[in-house]
């Protein structure tokens, strides 16, 4: 399973890195969120495949088996919500910029320079 | 257990909170904001001075013992850096409240300046590296969103290219947190220093320390990661300008001294010699790019560079000494930094484009004895001429520099400093000693210059009075000297 979920982040990683190089703003956007789902993958990876149970107890307070890494699970959640919560900004973002500057092309949205 | 630590991170979000609910009466809210400012100011000061009287203060969420919850954890670099972050946002929140800008008025703005301000101290204050980075993303979020409503039409382009290259460094920040979970199955920073300082350290710790060093240059605009500050910081408004420039920039500062002296204190060696080449790029790329820089506001941006490359420098030093002078020198520097940022934002809101511009703004002070005056002092503070805190903190870099033995490094950091008396006094001619030519039109009021006439007296104070700083600094470097300080608070035994 590990060696899966290492190819997997590999393609991803560089699938998000090449549409994160694009010069349409949208594309950029796409691949800052494949990115951030290549690290969701990388964090489920370092923890979630220890175990072969759920971790949960049964009605005598034990676990039967060896439980999976519940943390990891955390803290995707927390990284799904942020990543999320910075995706929808940027593409409200580049929604504004759209209208105000007629393209989506980062060579025409460039009149910061000196 | 110590709610003062809780209470620096939570008054400013609890004032968020209210302040948007109280959206539609903007006095209250704007009245809200600064209270919680001035309670988190406030409780900082009450965190330092619990910290010199009893060690490292804890505040355990949830109440969890230490390596399964979330704990808050200050001790005296995480206190000295707050009781500074919390005075430039409070000064931040009273500069706000007298601005002339549009963009005070929207309903977001003191909620977003409030969440940007408790992102820093929670930052700051976590013991916990995940959390850090929740922390980190509050306060990027916080500041994107409020560079994007700027009055400048421009905001929004920073605000995109921003959020897109900090994205990365929270990708650096979260594959070197995986590292360091996949390696120690901890993410309590005492607890993974205590695991690598007992000697065990694979290949994988070692990435993550590559990792988390990039995320930590990246967020306070280092020489390789540096390329997205001038236009980001540059744009923003005058309230959010003055704290971004000035303590935002500081976060990575103290994430790679905590990295250095905490955790990856085997490596601290090779981390440090690449520190001191990054900070010395640092100051003569800020220097000279701020001497070509003909906009006031961008050219303090350029100025940032110059300063955080002289406190890199002295971490790379290592010694007690140097450590303590990178402290004095990040404090004073927040202060001198954020009381120019506001000034010039001032002159410029009375400028009828309200551009920073010196062909713009070119004898705009000429009238103005007051600002001129508060200009000149706080210019004279960034280059360091004494009785102003500036210099003090260039004569402990350079006592640091000579404990530290390091003559070529100081040689190039002391001569490099005389560039910012050459662009301060440039600037201050231009704006306040030339003679406006007729086209030149001002408006009678601009923004309310008591916040940045405050920070300043606080800079002549620190200046004349600075014994009590460089004594925090010194017993701070004292303590982050000691790792076993901080893991024995946190973990107990």
């Amino acid at each position: 399973m590990s060696v899966i979920f290492a190819i997997a982040t590999g393609i991803m990683f560089a699938f998000g890195v090449f549409l994160l190089l694009r010069r349409d703003l949208i594309k950029s956007a796409m691949g800052f969120y494949v990115l951030f789902t290549a690290i969701n993958f990388l964090l489920l990876a370092v923890g979630a495949f220890n175990g072969t149970v759920a971790p949960y107890v049964n009605e005598q307070n034990q676990i039967v088996g060896q439980p999976s890494d519940p943390l990891v699970q955390a803290l995707i959640l927390t990284a799904i919500v942020i990543s999320f919560g910075s995706y929808a900004l940027l593409t409200s973002f580049i929604a504004v910029a759209s209208r105000r500057f007629r393209s989506i092309n980062t060579d025409d949205i460039n009149k910061l320079q000196g | 257990m110590n709610t003062l630590v809780l209470g620096v991170v939570f008054s400013p979000l609890i004032a968020a909170a209210f302040g948007l609910l109280l959206a539609r009466n903007r006095t209250l809210q704007h009245g809200i904001g600064l209270i919680g400012a001035v309670a988190a100011w406030l409780c900082s000061i009450g965190v330092l001075l619990a910290n010199l009287e009893s060690g490292p203060q804890l505040y355990r969420l949830g109440g969890w013992p230490t390596p399964f919850g979330i704990v808050l954890v200050a001790d005296m670099l995480s206190s000295l850096f707050a009781v500074m972050s919390a005075t430039v946002v409070a000064a931040g929140v009273l500069y706000a409240l007298g601005c002339k800008d549009k963009v005070v008025t929207y309903p977001a703005f003191m909620p977003l300046f409030l969440c940007m301000g408790a992102g820093l101290f929670g930052a700051l204050f976590t013991g916990d590296i995940f959390t850090m980075f929740v922390f980190i993303e509050l306060m990027v979020i916080a500041s994107v969103t409020l560079v994007a409503i700027s009055d400048n039409r421009l905001g929004l382009e920073a605000a995109i290219k921003y959020l897109l290259i900090s994205s990365l460094g929270t990708l650096f920040l979260l594959i070197g947190i995986a590292a360091l979970y996949a390696t120690f199955g901890t993410l309590t920073m005492a607890d993974i220093a205590r695991l690598l300082a007992s000697g065990e350290r694979p290949l994988l710790a070692q990435a993550a320390a590559v990792m988390l060093m990039c995320a930590f240059l990246l967020k306070s605009a280092v020489f390789p990661f540096h390329f997205w500050q001038p236009d980001f910081h540059t744009t923003a408004p005058t309230p959010v300008h003055s704290v971004l420039s000035s303590v935002v920039v500081k976060v990575g500062i103290y994430g790679l001294i905590r990295m250095i002296t905490l955790m990856f204190t085997a490596e601290a060696d090779l981390i440090q010699d690449l520190l001191v080449i990054l900070g010395v790029i640092g100051i003569f790329f800020g220097s000279l790019g701020a001497l070509g820089t003909y906009d006031a506001k961008r050219l303090l941006a350029y100025s940032t560079f110059g300063q955080i490359g002289f406190i890199l420098v002295a971490i790379g030093w290592g010694t007690p000494l140097a450590l303590a002078a990178a402290l004095v020198y990040a404090v004073n520097h927040s202060f001198i930094k954020s009381s120019l940022l506001m000034i010039t934002g001032g002159i410029s809101s009375r400028s009828i484009g309200k551009t920073a511009r010196l062909t713009e703004i070119a004898g705009l002070g000429k009238k103005l004895p007051y600002i001129s005056v508060l200009y000149f002092l706080g210019g004279m503070a960034l280059a360091g001429i004494p009785p102003l805190n500036g210099f003090i903190s260039k004569v402990t870099l350079v006592q640091g520099g000579i404990g530290a033995e390091s003559w070529l490094v100081l040689g190039l950091a002391v001569g490099a400093g005389m560039i910012t008396l050459l662009y301060m006094m440039r600037t201050w001619q231009h704006i306040f000693q030339k003679v406006p030519d007729e086209f030149t039109k001002t408006k009678p009021t601009g923004d309310n210059l008591l916040a940045p006439s405050l920070l300043i007296a606080l800079c002549i104070v620190l200046g004349i009075y600075a014994a009590p700083l460089i004594d925090l600094a010194t017993q701070t470097a004292a303590q982050i000297g000691d790792p076993q300080i901080y893991i024995r608070a946190v973990l107990g035994g």
